[in-house]
């Protein structure tokens, strides 16, 4: 019937108009309007608003240096821009410049989302410290450059400490000594001496690499075996049975903020953390936090390192290489720019800035300089970046152990699992 | 239309002209409907195909999907205990939250139904958990509430609930009852449509409360009963809010609390296996599916339609 044609091709119109208008709807928010010609950077970080006002202060400084470049930028809290950048990325829209942590740069660059940047001359990468730089390398390829630069410590209420008349911690003591300290706090102010350590993947890679070993061989295999796995959960496991660490309902809360950790509700006396983070106990804990160094192998090997805090890397498929590389050598290298930064991404890791810049930290800053140059030098080269199906590792680490704090399973069992679980993930 | 009564020449014109403001208003039809057609296809068909093919492959969201056949679903059902895991809790949850959640509903309709002074109060004051409920924020002042140290520990003194394995789950099906103001209205509108003689005439033959309860209440209502378990049990399987939230996202403490759509949830976008979280969700489908085709197929011999007397 003629009718129904006419009614198709007036559907078929209806529609593609309804799309073009759709089409043109999306393609005008991501356009170049208004731009005068000027190159446009996408860049975008996570981190909190005085970041951002730092951050946003430096780049219009990189704008007023080159005239060409627009940069627009944008931040949010780390899961958020997590989900958000892998989203973009799997969409083939990652943006110009991008903040990265260390779990993601190798599935990036595997997945072929970050650009080689050992290729590009506008950046110059000769002031940050070797080991330090080879933390953002995959496969031989320079993917990601460390911005800053950070540590594990044992942070402690110094003054319950000294209350319970143990010796405070010292550098090279020992992991036998510390589970010595916890248990001797504990007798005396009643509260566990620290959060359980036996959740977290962070702890237990300081313990590893104290005895050699490390959490991923150079191939990015498991570098570890369920034995080892299960001697540190029944070690950690021991100590709470005593009373010596966090009772599990305590453990399980722990969320990554400070606010929920046992020292940050007053319910114990010492917790590991990363340094500059450790800041936020500065409104929770009487007096201030103190930083210590790790505890060490039995021979005295340090399992502690210096971690890159964060990177930055750039898309594989940006339009602008070379500019994007001057963004991220203009954030590194530049002094005025370091100046306006300070330690808001943790130490700067170009030396040469870092040595200009420490005389004038500030408050926790600098507590947190002085801690990590108390340790210079003494500490082995940091791990290569993590393989992929880390990232989910980390939360099968808490799980599992959820188990042995629980009482679910033993040490051992648990540790089984926890090795054939990572297997397949890194597998995979 | 009627043309009858119309010379049978005009009649045709007329008809031959009617159906043209008929294909108008079908083209109208069409216009009005596109928005929804597209995003049905484009937001529903379209990503519901896609996560069908999805669920053969091998995703990290990354590399582009790599064809497994149905290695996602042997992996399911042979490999993973967690998988099995999610299952029970899930099923211990839907066996628990469903009947009580229901049953409360229906007693706090029957005290409504009689009450005469401050009906629409209440029935406000209890339905607006449900209207809250589905919100982030409440699930986490429920977390607060039954944390360690909160309103719960200090009452009862029985610690955390949400921090102890043997209770969180109850913890998270006691939100979901307490959101019954939603079965409580449809009930309520329920117990206003049976006829009030049925009532007289039981009284006259002198049924106790009880009595009328089994046998007038019970039947009458059995369609809004069958309705309410239907989409309560639904809605139960695909539980998450209240579960991420309590759970802070982890389904914990020691996987307690690991709801299908939480595992689901973990497999997609924590461990970026997408195509073994889309297998799941649609295994979930089909269980949804079957449960429900189940209860339809025992409605037949407890549902009471009043129509079927007319027959």
């Amino acid at each position: 019937m003629p009718g129904d044609r006419t009614m198709k091709s007036r559907t078929a119109a209806v529609v593609l108009a309804f799309c073009a208008t759709l089409a043109a709807g999306c393609s005008g928010s991501g356009g170049s309007s208004g731009t005068g010609g000027k190159v446009v950077l996408r860049y975008t970080w996570w981190g909190n608003p005085d970041r951002a006002a730092r951050t946003e202060q430096a780049v219009s400084l990189f704008e007023k240096k080159h005239p060409g470049i627009q940069v627009q930028t944008s931040f949010a809290g780390y899961d958020a821009y997590k989900q958000k950048l892998a989203t973009q990325a799997a969409g083939g829209d990652a943006p110009d410049v991008m903040q990265l942590d260390y779990r993601m740069i190798d599935q990036y660059a595997s997945g072929g989302v970050l650009l080689d940047l050992g290729k590009r001359t506008a950046l110059r990468t000769d002031d940050i410290d070797a080991g330090l730089l080879a933390t953002g390398v995959v496969d031989g390829k320079q993917y990601a450059v460390p911005q800053g630069r950070g540590t594990e410590t044992v942070v402690y209420d110094a003054k319950q400490w000294k209350a319970a008349g143990v010796a405070p911690p010292a550098q090279g003591w020992t992991w036998d000594e510390w589970a010595d300290a916890m248990r001797a706090l504990t007798k005396k102010s009643h509260k566990p001496g620290a959060t359980d350590p036996g959740q977290s993947e962070d702890a237990f890679e300081v313990w590893l690499r104290g005895r050699g070993k490390a959490l991923y061989t150079k191939d990015r295999r498991l570098g570890f075996t369920a034995d080892d796995l299960a001697r540190w959960w029944t070690f950690t496991d021991g100590l709470r049975r005593a009373g010596a660490v966090s009772p599990a309902e305590q453990t399980t809360q722990l969320d990554g903020s400070v606010e929920n950790t046992p020292l940050g509700r007053g319910k114990a006396v010492s917790d590991f953390n990363w340094d500059a983070p450790s800041s936020g106990y500065l409104a929770l804990v009487p007096g201030g936090p103190t930083l210590a160094p790790m505890p060490s192998g039995a021979d005295g090997t340090p399992g502690q390192y210096f971690k890159p805090s964060m990177f930055m890397g750039a898309a594989a498929d940006t339009g602008h290489p070379d500019q994007a590389a001057q963004l991220i050598d203009f954030m590194l290298n530049d002094p005025e720019a370091a100046a306006i930064l300070g330690a808001t991404r943790g130490i700067p890791v170009n030396e040469s800035i870092r040595q200009d810049l420490t005389p004038d930290l500030k408050d926790f800053d600098k507590t947190v300089a002085d801690f990590q140059s108390s340790l210079e030098g003494s500490l082995n080269a940091p791990p290569q970046a993590p393989p992929s199906g880390d990232n989910a590792l980390q939360t099968t680490f808490q799980r599992d152990y959820d188990q042995v704090s629980f009482e679910r399973m033993s040490p051992r069992e648990a540790a089984r699992n926890y090795v054939t679980e990572a297997k397949a993930e890194l597998r995979s | 239309m009627t043309t009858t009564d119309l010379p049978a020449g005009r009649a045709r014109t007329r008809t031959a002209s009617s159906k043209r403001p008929k294909r108008q208003r079908e083209g109208a039809a069409w216009v009005f409907l596109s928005p929804w057609v597209l995003g049905a296809a484009v937001l529903t068909l379209l990503p519901m195909a896609v996560s069908l093919y999805l669920s053969f492959t091998d995703y990290d969201l990354f590399n582009a999907p790599h064809w497994v056949g149905l290695r996602n679903y042997t992996q399911m059902f042979t490999e993973d205990p967690r998988y099995w895991r999610s299952v029970g809790t899930t099923l211990t949850y839907v066996v628990i939250a469903v009947p009580l959640q229901l049953g409360l509903a229906l007693v706090v309709a029957l005290a409504l139904k009689n009450m005469k002074r401050g009906k629409g109060f209440y029935r406000s004051a209890f339905y607006a958990p449900s209207l809250l409920g589905a919100s982030m924020s409440v699930a986490l002042v429920w977390r607060a509430i039954f944390n360690d140290g909160g309103t719960v520990d200090h009452l009862l003194g029985t610690g955390g609930w949400v921090n102890r394995p043997g209770w969180a789950l109850l913890a998270v099906a006691l939100l979901t009852v307490w959101q019954f103001g939603a079965p409580m209205v449809i009930f309520l509108a329920g117990l206003q449509q049976i006829p009030g003689e049925l009532y007289e005439a039981a009284q006259v033959d002198g049924a106790s409360r009880w009595r009328q309860f089994l046998s007038i209440t019970v039947p009458m209502l059995s369609p809004v009963i069958f309705f309410n378990l239907v989409l309560q049990t639904i809605q139960a399987f695909q539980v998450f809010t209240p579960a991420f939230a309590v759970s802070a996202g982890k389904g914990g403490p020691a996987d307690s609390t690991l709801f299908y759509t939480l595992y689901l949830y973990d497999r997609g976008f924590v461990a970026s296996h997408m195509g073994y979280a889309s297998a799941m969700a649609w295994v979930l489908l089909l269980v949804i599916g079957a449960v429900t085709a189940v209860l339809f197929r025992t409605s037949r011999s407890w549902v009471f339609y009043a129509s079927e007397g007319d027959r």
